[in-house]
């Protein structure tokens, strides 16, 4: 049972009788206001790594970013990216 | 001798037509079979039949004009508008060039790395070798309406002066562009980059070559008599494409190397 989320589309509680939880998809980013998110996904994972370089590994707010990029981005590419940065190939900007 | 009583010039019959369709033909399949089996020789042929077919047929049309007097005001009129349009077409054919590369470089993608120049691609310093060869270009402009003057004005000495200049600082740009090219760090297949560089650059540089061949023409037939200063149109349609090249360079510069670093 839904209760009133005060107009946030990107998160409902669930009552199921045990505990309340909160599930949540990537909010609206005005940035990316079309159907095609590849830009969304690949800018969170910039931001993510470049959050974590910034601020560390153990930096909590980075966990956002990469909450955005798990849920957007196929794994696959998030795979390719991730090799891509071990070797030394990655064409983004961190 | 009166050979109509029309104004209109019905020109005799030619070999040229069929020979230049045979070569461009060689040519272009020419060009497929090299890139299929590796061997150039049907190109190279069609190249040749077309190189000669090219001569023989302006040859003709000097002949035609300067020798026989068959280009009235109409004629050249006609040929005016001809190489106008052809001109315009021309700007069209870069157009899509430039197309391409505003394409690639508005939106750049996650493969380059979401940038402009794309990451790795280490660019050209517009203010070195590309600022010389602009200043180049715009001073062939000045030379060749300098020679323009000269020949309206029955000063012939200047003309071959004016012309000499033009075809020099056109040789100069091709030289020192064909190093650019050998020197650079980037080849046509490094990404997007590559390819909207070289393809744009590469047919510019083509029509400069084709540009300063017609110019060198020109200085030849002047060298021979053959413009007055009343009717030249051979030298003035070589000055228009001639700077319909140098315009090209600026919208290249600007665009390409200028903006595009």
């Amino acid at each position: 049972m839904a209760d009133a989320d005060n107009g946030d589309n990107s998160a409902a509680c669930v009552e199921s009788g045990e505990e309340e939880y909160r599930m949540e998809t990537v909010p609206f980013d005005p940035r990316f206001p079309n159907m095609n998110q590849t830009k969304h996904c690949y800018v969170s994972f910039l931001d993510y790594h470049r959050c974590i370089k910034a601020r560390g590994e153990d930096y909590a707010p980075c966990q956002y970013f990469q909450r955005v990029f798990r849920s957007l981005c196929p794994n696959a590419w998030v795979a390719k990216w991730e090799e891509q940065i071990e070797a030394g190939t990655f064409a983004g900007k961190i | 001798m009166i050979k109509s009583n029309h104004a209109f010039h019905l020109v005799d019959q030619s070999p040229w037509p069929l020979t230049g369709a045979l070569g461009a033909l060689m040519l272009t399949s020419g060009i497929v079979k090299w890139f299929h089996s590796f061997n150039m020789t049907l190109f190279i042929s069609g190249l040749i039949i077309l190189v000669l077919t090219s001569i023989q047929w302006w040859r003709d049309i000097s002949r035609e004009s300067t020798f026989q007097g068959l280009h009235t005001l109409v004629v050249a009129k006609g040929m005016r508008w001809g190489m106008i349009l052809f001109i315009t077409s021309e700007v069209l054919f870069f157009f899509s060039f430039f197309w391409a590369f505003f394409h690639s470089s508005l939106a750049p993608t996650m493969e380059i790395g979401l940038a402009w120049p794309p990451t790795g691609i280490q660019v050209f310093n517009p203010i070195q070798v590309p600022l010389l060869n602009t200043i180049i270009l715009l001073a062939s402009g000045v030379t060749v309406t300098w020679a323009h003057h000269g020949l309206m004005e029955n000063k012939f000495s200047q003309t071959l002066q004016g012309l000499m200049s033009t075809v020099i600082l056109g040789l100069y740009f091709t030289a020192l562009q064909a190093m650019e090219y050998i020197e650079a760090s980037f080849t046509i297949a490094d990404s997007a980059y590559g390819a909207t560089f070289f393809v744009a650059t590469g047919f510019h540089g083509l029509h400069v070559i084709i540009g300063t061949t017609f110019l060198i023409t020109c200085l030849l037939r002047h060298k021979s008599c053959h413009f007055s200063s009343t009717h030249h149109f051979g030298f003035e349609a070589a000055a228009w494409y001639w700077h319909f090249v140098d315009v090209v360079w600026l919208f290249l510069y600007m665009t390409i190397y200028w903006w595009g670093s």
